[in-house]
């Protein structure tokens, strides 16, 4: 993947630089808005880094540049303002995240994971998340390239924690799609959930429980 | 915003303008008809003495009386003005004996005067005039047939001395209003005094001057004076509270960086790859902490610009609860613990608020719990309605407060006796300010398993003010 970063902290960019890189990405490093408006023009990059105060203009200027040009590149927006504010009018412009610093490399890096998975998916209508894939055309789950022979339901639960793989899926969501609007037993999505974690037992992966809120589709590994 | 509505001297000037002239046309009709009462008093007296002078002229031949009129007497009558001048001795009968006046006196006059002498205003021929009436006796004379002696005169002479009297009262009149307004102007500066004495005072304060006011002023303006040392003394004591906020802060910060250049001083120093690993995880976690420590600083700073600002909206609040525990259920930090909400209301339960602010409250108590409790704890948030309160609640199995320092958590800089977790004790201070921002009030108490709840009461938009 290349990665174009726009950041004029030299410290911060050879940080990101060095984490983003062993993830296997090239990284452009850019610390200027005009030199960073040329090389959006003139190549392609899977995923910008932007950096709000930028010395020469502000970021916010470039992003909304680059979506009336209709590239939907996606934007990660680095920022020490952390307003609301701010933060509503880079989603606004078209951000896809927002990161306010100062922030961890490991959070930076699972947000950039996050939005390079969902890039891919938009491109070739899959859900991928690691070892695990979800092709929503054919309706065929697969771990580890062997085809998970699913009944229904755990299809339907399987897709939607992909969709928000890395994140929580909101329980009421997740009810919803498994047993429509009607009314459902406390525990019935429980069940559903620990016959697919048995499923992906060994795999890497885990299914973790946010008491209250939902079901995050996780690396087993942390 | 500070509008000019008028000046007071022109407010006063145009009261004094208003009564000075309603004073002054009813002084001014005064003095035309006391004027006009002086005049008639001055020429009336001349007729009489003029009657009288051919009074003493008349006299009795063979019973009839005989007049020569004397020339004094129409001397007396004759003015500066080109006054034409009548006079008529009657007899009994009303025949005149001797006269210049060609007009009949009407018999109603005639009676009138044999009792008294009389005055009467007459028009003949286009000309007001005035005549004069009396009857001469004729006592210790054989006959006692009356005579009636009627002297008078056009009016040219008492209008010009009505208006020459009338004039005199003008001058006097207008001379009086010069003087009574300039004596008001010079009355209004000596009273406007203390003002321009005050105004002056606060021009020359220097900027950051908060004493109390030290002035002159009369009872008038003693509210005034008042309310503005009253300012004074709440914008002194805002910015001391200011200073000894800032001088806390800087020494907060300094604690934390002050920690950050030795361990790092000292691993350059140091040649052992074992100490420079273990000078560097120091050096990560101290800098979280003093980011952490800025970050609330100028949440602390944020709220209180924001204050004059308020920027309150309605929202909900049951929403606003589960997108911050998914928010923060799904941090780094977070990963250790076990947070989780309760069953929330249903339905959206309506607050007002800002949403930034409230989250910033409730991240705060989530951060709190974090750091004060160990590994492993369980946090829960959750929402509850009461009949007019929403309730939110945060609550932790950890090892919770004793109730006196429970008493004292809310103030900046306070750890709840706790000096080896890493908080910079602003959090509580920050949730204090938020709270109250709201009006709400917050409850801290000991939880069931032990740990602490910290409960939050909001006002709930009735009915009315949702729609």
């Amino acid at each position: 993947m290349r990665l174009l970063v726009i950041e004029d902290d030299s410290l911060i960019a050879r940080s990101l630089e060095q984490a983003l890189t062993p993830l296997g990405n090239t990284v452009d490093v850019f610390t200027h808005h005009a030199q960073a408006r040329e090389a959006l023009q003139s190549g392609h990059f899977d995923l910008v880094l932007l950096d709000l105060g930028l010395p020469d203009g502000n970021g916010l200027t470039l992003l909304a540049e680059l979506r009336q040009r209709g590239d939907t590149t996606p934007v990660l927006i680095l920022t020490a303002r952390d307003g609301i504010d701010a933060r509503v009018e880079g989603l606004d412009l078209g951000a896809d995240d927002y990161l306010a610093k100062p922030f961890s490399l490991a959070e930076l890096e699972a947000r950039v994971r996050a939005l390079l998975r969902r890039s891919q998916q938009r491109a070739d209508n899959r859900l991928t998340f690691g070892p695990l894939a979800f092709d929503a055309t054919s309706g065929v789950a697969t771990l580890n390239e062997t085809v998970l022979d699913l009944p229904r339901r755990e299809l339907r639960l399987l897709e939607s924690l992909l969709l928000h793989a890395g994140s929580i899926t909101p329980r009421e969501t997740l009810e919803n799609r498994l047993f429509g609007f009607g009314d459902v037993g406390s525990n019935a999505l429980e069940v559903y959930i620990s016959r697919l974690r048995k499923r992906l037992d060994g795999s890497g992966l885990r299914i973790r429980t946010f008491r209250g809120m939902g079901y995050r589709l996780e690396d087993a590994a942390p | 915003m500070i509008q000019v509505e008028g000046s007071l001297k022109a407010r006063l000037a145009v009261w004094l303008v208003v009564t000075v002239s309603a004073l002054g046309v009813l002084l001014l009709v005064e003095a035309y008809f006391s004027s006009q009462r002086a005049a008639e008093r001055a020429y009336d007296s001349q007729l009489e003495a003029a009657a009288l002078t051919i009074a003493e002229a008349v006299q009795w031949e063979a019973g009839q009386p005989v007049v020569e009129i004397p020339s004094a007497a129409l001397q007396i009558l004759a003015t500066r003005h080109q006054e034409r001048v009548f006079y008529a001795v009657l007899d009994a009968e009303g025949d005149t004996i001797s006269g210049n006046l060609d007009m009949a006196i009407p018999p109603r006059w005639r009676h009138q005067v044999a009792t008294q002498p009389a005055w009467f205003n007459e028009t003949y021929r286009g000309t007001p005039w005035r005549l004069y009436g009396r009857e001469l006796d004729s006592a210790g004379w054989e006959t006692q047939d009356p005579v009636q002696i009627w002297v008078g005169h056009t009016m040219s002479g008492r209008d010009a001395l009505t208006e020459a009297l009338f004039e005199q009262a003008v001058t006097r009149f207008v001379i009086m209003v010069l003087v009574a307004g300039i004596l008001m102007l010079l009355a209004m500066r000596v009273a406007l005094a203390p003002m321009r004495r005050l105004r002056h005072q606060l021009r020359q304060r220097d900027a950051d001057d908060m004493r109390p006011l030290e002035a002159r002023v009369p009872e008038e303006m003693r509210e005034m004076a008042e309310t503005l040392d009253s300012l004074f003394t709440r914008q002194r004591e805002s910015r001391d509270a200011l200073l000894r906020f800032t001088a806390d802060a800087s020494h907060q910060l300094k604690t934390p960086l002050a920690g950050l250049q030795t361990t790092s001083e000292l691993a350059l120093k140091s040649e052992n790859p074992e100490a420079w690993r273990q000078a560097l995880a120091d050096v990560h976690g101290s800098a979280g902490r003093t980011s952490r420590l800025a970050g609330q600083l100028l949440s602390l700073a944020r709220l209180r610009h924001a204050e004059e600002q308020g920027t309150a909206t309605r929202l909900d609040a049951v929403s606003l609860l589960r997108e911050t525990a998914f928010d923060w259920a799904q941090r780094d930090a977070a990963q250790g613990h076990d947070i989780g909400l309760a069953a929330l209301p249903e339905a959206p339960q309506y607050i007002c608020g800002e949403a930034w602010a409230l989250q910033e409250l409730l991240g705060n108590l989530i951060d709190n719990a974090l750091r004060y409790t160990p590994p492993g704890s369980v946090i829960t948030l959750g929402a509850v309605c009461h009949a007019q309160t929403l309730e939110w609640y945060v609550e932790d199995d950890g090892p919770g407060v004793s109730a006196e320092v429970m008493a004292r958590l809310h103030r900046p800089f306070e750890r709840g006796g706790r000096q080896d977790t890493e908080g910079s004790g602003l959090g509580l201070a920050i949730v204090d300010s938020i709270v109250r921002r709201h009006e709400a009030r917050m409850q801290v108490e000991s939880a069931e398993k032990g740990g602490l709840r910290i409960r939050l009461l909001f006002p709930c938009l009735t009915r009315h003010e949702e729609g």
